[in-house]
């Protein structure tokens, strides 16, 4: 009878196991049970060893540590190649050379400009030509204007994404040492918190996306969180006490903001280059890397064109004279970014096609619109060598390009490991509703099988009692 | 390996967006007719594009220069032939006069002749094309001769460029052609010269003229002879141009542009899979346990 009734009750546990992974099987990051059977400590009757039932030794989860520390890495590269690759297509248009519009891109402005200058010197005096130099100068200027502005709309965009990321991360934070705080009350009870286990695990791998971490589980159940920022990572997470990212404008940045830790140990931290520079950035990472380093490259190339631009024409065009005798003046403002590039003259008059001053040498002279349009084809020593202002142009091209096709490249692939490791998971962890059905059929004839053996054990004991009678 | 629903619904949905990726590349490069229509799609073409893009729009540029100095060279071509014409009659008429005898009134005649000859030549070294003085030099905005026939432009020739570094003169100035720059006759002297011998019946002074009438015709010659050499290299350019062009569009072509038929039977190709795919995994989640248990 007491055999009986204790496989009842172990056939009960274990189809309650069964019926909560059945409820779980979509809840995502819920790591399927299975009840561990066991035998009873045979007691000796009559000297003969004989069975007292069966009892459940514990619930077990399928749980893989090595998996999880994965999926948390991977989480961490994919959740900065994703913003990688968005920011990469948002500042691509702004190159695109090639695109089927027709828009977007340097090199058409630019050659354009150089042209009108040729136009110039084949009709010096024509008044069209030298409204068509300046309108020409005006539109490269708009094209610089563009470029500039979409790149730095990028980077204020990565810098208001700094707030939300940020805001997810310190909710996650707060979470998993909520977590902690119960897995570490339910081991002490000598319980297990199984479903709370996969809840923070899960929750650590969404915070992986938002800022790399590493977590490491300790002997009391509580689970470290760090950042994965090399040996030495800031703590986010010990315990109970869960650390949170702040954020402070930084003058000498353009006013954009530091990302800064208060750790659990109430310390503060400036960890924005840390994040910058971190092969495992997560959002977090990668919007500070998109914002001040590759941006900023593509920025400062500009620039430089700009600046050699500017400086070259207005040498060229302060060298020579205007339709009135006009000379040394500036066609653009100087300047050596991009975006305060303005054209300097208004008049079509100073615009200098002559070598020589025209109210005497004559309006026919167009040596310095020859000399002006031949900087389209003359080598300057700019970063990467001497070239042409073209070359430079096509290599910064060339160079957003690579970035756009790497990112998408890396997130791809960030992706898939994601997806063939979730595969592994689900594989390992994951619910199969075929199994747990089987098991409840076998549970189901098992649990009839005990109840057949009290039923049997009942009549056994009516024989004996009705014999007394 | 275990398997679970979830990991085949994952495969499912994982395999059926590979599909779409490819579908819709293939779906952008059939209806934009580019291969390469983001530089991100392949940097490496992109840059090429973008240089033989700048080349094309360069040698544009040059095809409208050399347009431009042709029409000045085959106007100052054909000025150059009829001042040919005038010094003909000039000589005809200088050597008919330095010889034999003539009375005051066939003098009269001559000079008058003479002047209109030489009125002629003015005119023709005021040729102009769209405003412009083709003999001026560099002050071709007024008439480089006057009434008198003093040369008041300069002595430049404009280039202009016809290829990366390379130029041609697209004018010829008068004052080398007409006006004795340059250590040659002046034509206008010569002619007031001719003129005041022939009406004071000098031949000694009318026949020493005929041989700078002999030299300008030969700096008429000469000047005649460089703006043919000109047009010639305006022709060369040109073609050169026009060849290099077509090179450029086809490697540009070669580089950019989708190959209709591979992107079209491609598509088919991922459309077919696509329905494959969704059918195939519509039969294996139909099929579960729960329906052979009662």
């Amino acid at each position: 009878m007491d055999i009986g009734s204790s496989a009842l009750t172990a056939q009960r546990v274990a189809l309650d196991v069964a019926g909560e992974n059945i409820a779980n099987v979509n809840t995502p990051g819920y790591s399927r049970q299975t009840a561990v059977l066991q035998s009873q400590i045979p007691v000796s009757v009559n000297g003969l060893p004989t069975g007292s039932g069966v009892q459940v030794a514990t619930v077990q989860r399928a749980y893989d540590s090595f998996l999880q520390n994965q999926l948390v890495a991977a989480n961490a590269v994919s959740g900065g190649t994703s913003t990688t690759n968005s920011a990469m297509q948002m500042i691509q248009p702004l190159f695109n050379d090639v695109s089927s519009s027709g828009t977007g891109g340097l090199s058409g402005p630019m050659q354009d400009f150089f042209s009108a200058w040729q136009d110039l010197a084949s009709n010096p005096q024509g008044v069209a030509e030298r409204q068509a130099v300046l309108s020409q100068g005006q539109q490269l200027v708009d094209a610089f204007h563009t470029m500039s502005s979409g790149l730095t709309a990028v980077q204020g965009n990565m810098n208001q994404n700094l707030q939300e990321i940020t805001a997810d991360a310190n909710n996650q934070l707060k979470q998993v040492a909520a977590l902690n705080v119960q897995i570490q009350a339910a081991q002490a009870q000598g319980t297990q918190a199984n479903e709370l286990e996969d809840q923070r695990n899960y929750l650590v791998q969404q915070l992986s996306n938002n800022v790399g971490v590493t977590a490491k589980e300790e002997s009391n159940g509580t689970m470290t969180v760090t950042l994965a920022t090399g040996s030495g990572g800031t703590t986010l997470v010990s315990g109970n006490q869960a650390g949170a990212f702040s954020l402070q404008a930084n003058t000498s940045n353009n006013g954009f903001y530091d990302v800064l830790v208060a750790g659990p140990d109430g310390a503060t931290s400036n960890v924005t280059s840390q994040l910058a520079g971190s092969s495992a950035p997560g959002s977090l990472g990668a919007t500070l890397q998109m914002r001040d380093v590759t941006t900023n490259n593509y920025l400062s190339g500009l620039n430089e064109l700009a600046s050699t631009l500017v400086q070259q024409v207005n040498a060229a065009q302060s060298g020579g004279y205007g339709l009135t005798g006009s000379t040394g003046v500036n066609f653009f403002t100087p300047t050596t970014s991009a975006a305060d590039m303005s054209v300097a003259i208004n008049s079509t008059d100073q615009v200098a096609a002559a070598s020589t001053d025209p109210t005497t040498g004559g309006t026919g002279n167009n040596i310095n619109a020859q000399s002006v349009a031949a900087l389209a084809n003359t080598a300057f020593s700019m970063t990467g060598g001497n070239m042409t202002l073209g070359g430079f142009y096509t290599s910064l091209m060339g160079q957003v390009g690579v970035g756009v096709q790497s990112a998408t490249q890396n997130d791809d692939q960030a992706t898939s490991t994601i997806n063939q490791l979730n595969n592994l998971w689900t594989s390992n962890s994951g619910v199969s509703l075929d199994e747990e059905l089987t098991n409840l059929t076998s549970q189901q004839q098992a649990y009839q099988g005990a109840a057949k053996l009290i039923t049997v054990g009942t009549q056994m004991l009516d024989t004996i009692l009705g014999m007394i009678q | 390996m275990r398997v679970t629903q979830n990991t085949s619904s994952n495969l499912v949905l994982q395999n059926l967006q590979v599909i779409q990726q490819r579908q819709d590349v293939l779906e952008q490069e059939s209806s934009t007719g580019y291969r390469v229509s983001a530089i991100g799609d392949d940097p490496a073409a992109a840059q090429q594009i973008v240089r033989l893009n700048t080349q094309t729009a360069a040698t544009n540029q040059y095809a409208r220069n050399i347009n431009a100095a042709t029409s000045l060279l085959t106007m100052a071509n054909s000025s150059m032939s009829s001042m040919q014409d005038v010094l003909t009659s000039v000589k005809q008429l200088a050597v008919q006069m330095s010889s034999g005898t003539y009375n005051a009134q066939d003098q009269a005649a001559a000079v008058q002749q003479l002047t209109q000859l030489k009125n002629q030549l003015i005119s023709l070294g005021n040729t102009q094309l769209n405003g412009t003085y083709l003999f001026g030099g560099f002050k071709n905005d007024t008439p480089p001769f006057d009434t008198t026939g003093a040369f008041t432009g300069t002595a430049d020739s404009t280039n202009i460029e016809i290829a990366p570094g390379t130029s041609v003169s697209a004018t010829y100035s008068g004052s080398q052609l007409l006006a004795g720059g340059g250590g040659g006759v002046n034509a206008m002297a010569m002619m007031d010269n001719l003129i005041s011998a022939v009406g004071s019946g000098d031949q000694t002074q009318i026949g020493a003229q005929l041989s700078n009438i002999d030299q300008v015709t030969s700096q008429v010659t000469s000047a005649e002879a460089l703006v043919g050499s000109s047009m010639n290299r305006l022709t060369t350019a040109t073609s050169v141009g026009q060849d290099s062009n077509l090179a450029t569009s086809q490697v540009v072509s070669t580089l950019q542009d989708a190959d209709y038929l591979q992107v079209v039977s491609d598509l088919a190709k991922q459309q077919t899979a696509y329905q494959a795919a969704i059918a195939a995994s519509a039969k294996v989640s139909q099929v579960s346990l729960l329906d052979y248990l009662s």
